[in-house]
C-alpha cells in the first residue's frame, strides 16, 4: 500500500506529520514531503491515522 | 427503506441556540436523519453521517448553506457556497493566503501579541473576558492581517456577527442582521490595495490579483470571506478557552503540567462548544443514510455540535477532557469545504491556551451571559473575577 497525496488540496495543515511523523513531514516552504514510498503493514495504521486526520481529505491510500 | 422520523423541535429557538445539547441528544436518539417540520429541514444528528455528508459533495451540494434563500442568493459565486469543478479554483485562491503555508512567518507575532495580552490581563486581575481577550485578540490579528485601519477596524465586530447572523432562517434576527452584513459587502466592493497597510496579508491579496495569480475582481470577495468567516467564530471559540478552563480547573492543571496538550486543549475546546452548530447543503439526489431517504432538493442542516457528542463515536462525549485529543471533531467541517482559516484559527487559539496556562494557576468566573444567535453560540460576557497567577 501508499499514500497518494492530492497536491492542489492540500494546504499544510501539518496534522498528518504529527499523527505519523515517520512516514511524512512538512518542509521548510510548508509543502508535504513523504518519506516513505510504500507503506509496509507494520505502518499501515499509522498510515491510516494521517489520512483520517487530514482536514481537508488530501490523502488516501492506495 | 422508509421516511426519516419527524421532530417538532424548532432549531433556532432561543432556547435551542442558548443550550442546543439536550435537543441534540434527543434528535441524535431518534434517527441519524430527522426530518424537523418546523424549520423544513433535514437534519443529519450522528458523527458518521456527517462526516460522510462533509465529503460527499456530489449528493450534498453546498449550494444551500444558508437557511435562507437571500443570504444563499448573496454567496452565489463564493469559495464557501459552490461546488467542485468551480470550488476548486475559487478554494484555491481564498487559501492563497491563508493555508498555514502562507501564514508560517506570522506564527510567532500571533504568539508575542497573546503573551503580551494575557500578561496584562493576569497582572489587572480581573478582567471582562469576552471584551478585553476574547474579541480583542482575534480583531486584532485579523485587523493587523488584512492591513485594516480606522472605521473598518471599528466595524469589524459588528460586521463579522451580522455576516453569521444571515446564514440563519429567514427570522428576526437575520432580517436585522442584513442591513449590517450589507454594510461589510459594499466596504469590499469598494475596498482599493491603497486602503490596507503595506506589507499586510490584505494587500498581498491585492498584489496577486494586479500579477494575475488570482482572477480579476476577487481581492474585495476575498477580503469579505475573512471577514464573514473568521471574526465572530474565533471570538466564540476564544471565549470558550476561558470559561471552560475556568470551570475545570483540573483540566487547565494538565496542560499547566504538560504544555504539549496545548493543541489537544483546543481540540477539545471546538468538540465541547463548536463555535458553529448548524451549517447547511441541499441534496442533489434521493440520498439513503441508515435506512431512511431524504428526498432530492431538501435542505439539509448538518448538526456538527450534535455529531461531536456522539456517544457511538466518543466515549463519555459530555465530559470535557484535553487528553481525549479528538483531532477528527466536525467544528472545522471537512472534507473539500473545511474550514479554510483553521491554520490560523489554530494559531490564535494556541497561542492563547499557552499563554494562559503558562501565567495563570485559576481563573474564577461570575455566571456568563449569552444572547440568542441563529449560528455561531457563544459567550456575551464573562466576568473573570479573579486570577490566581502561576
Amino acid at each position: 500500500m501508499r499514500i497518494v497525496v492530492d497536491r492542489p488540496r492540500c494546504e499544510g495543515h501539518g496534522l498528518c506529520e504529527e499523527a505519523a511523523p515517520r512516514l511524512m513531514h512538512l518542509d521548510d516552504d510548508g509543502e508535504l514531503v513523504l518519506d516513505r514510498e510504500e507503506i509496509d503493514e507494520a505502518d499501515a495504521a499509522l498510515a491510516n491515522a494521517a489520512v483520517r486526520v487530514c482536514p481537508v481529505a488530501a490523502l488516501r491510500i492506495a | 427503506m422508509t421516511t426519516p422520523p419527524t421532530s417538532d423541535v424548532d432549531l433556532f429557538a432561543d432556547e435551542v441556540v442558548l443550550d442546543p445539547y439536550p435537543v441534540y441528544a434527543e434528535l441524535r436518539e431518534q434517527g441519524t436523519v430527522v426530518h424537523l417540520l418546523k424549520n423544513d429541514v433535514y437534519a443529519l444528528t450522528r458523527y458518521a453521517a456527517i462526516r460522510d455528508a462533509l465529503m460527499d459533495w456530489e449528493s450534498f451540494s453546498s449550494t444551500s448553506i444558508a437557511f435562507n434563500p437571500m443570504a444563499n442568493e448573496a454567496l452565489t459565486g463564493t469559495s464557501l457556497a459552490s461546488d467542485p469543478p468551480v470550488h476548486t479554483q475559487l478554494r484555491a485562491t481564498l487559501t492563497e493566503n491563508l493555508s498555514p503555508r502562507a501564514l508560517r512567518g506570522l506564527k510567532g507575532r500571533i504568539e508575542a501579541k497573546a503573551d503580551v495580552l494575557v500578561a496584562e490581563l493576569v497582572e489587572k486581575g480581573s478582567f471582562e473576558a469576552i471584551d478585553a481577550l476574547a474579541r480583542a485578540f482575534p480583531l486584532e490579528v485579523v485587523a493587523d492581517l488584512i492591513g485594516f485601519t480606522g472605521h473598518v477596524r471599528d466595524n469589524m465586530l459588528r460586521w463579522g456577527q451580522a455576516a453569521m447572523q444571515v446564514i440563519g432562517p429567514m427570522n428576526q434576527r437575520t432580517a436585522e442582521s442584513f442591513p449590517i452584513a450589507g454594510e461589510l459587502y459594499a466596504w469590499c466592493s469598494q475596498v482599493k490595495a491603497s486602503d490596507l497597510a503595506e506589507g499586510s496579508v490584505g494587500r498581498g491579496i491585492f498584489d496577486a490579483e494586479a500579477r494575475g495569480a488570482i482572477p480579476p475582481d476577487t481581492a474585495g470577495h476575498i477580503i469579505h470571506q475573512y471577514l464573514g468567516a473568521g471574526v465572530d467564530t474565533t471570538v466564540a471559540a476564544i471565549g470558550n478557552v476561558v470559561a471552560l478552563f475556568a470551570a475545570h480547573p483540573d483540566q487547565l492543571d494538565l496542560v499547566r503540567e504538560n504544555p504539549s496538550l496545548v493543541p489537544a486543549a483546543f481540540n477539545e475546546v471546538l468538540r465541547f462548544w463548536p463555535p458553529v452548530n448548524a451549517w447547511g447543503r441541499r441534496a442533489t439526489r434521493d440520498v439513503e443514510i441508515d435506512g431512511t431517504v431524504i428526498p432530492a432538493g431538501a435542505q439539509i442542516a448538518v448538526l456538527l455540535g450534535a455529531g461531536n457528542r456522539d456517544p457511538r463515536h466518543y466515549e463519555n462525549p459530555d465530559a470535557f477532557l484535553v487528553e481525549r485529543n479528538p483531532v477528527d471533531h466536525l467544528s472545522f467541517g471537512y472534507g473539500p469545504h473545511g474550514c479554510a482559516g483553521q491554520g490560523l484559527a489554530r494559531l490564535e487559539a494556541h497561542a492563547v491556551i499557552e499563554a494562559l496556562s503558562r501565567r495563570a494557576k485559576r481563573l474564577v468566573v461570575g455566571p456568563e451571559v449569552r444572547v440568542p444567535s441563529n449560528i455561531t453560540r457563544s459567550i456575551e460576557e464573562l466576568p473573570v473575577l479573579e486570577v490566581i497567577p502561576a
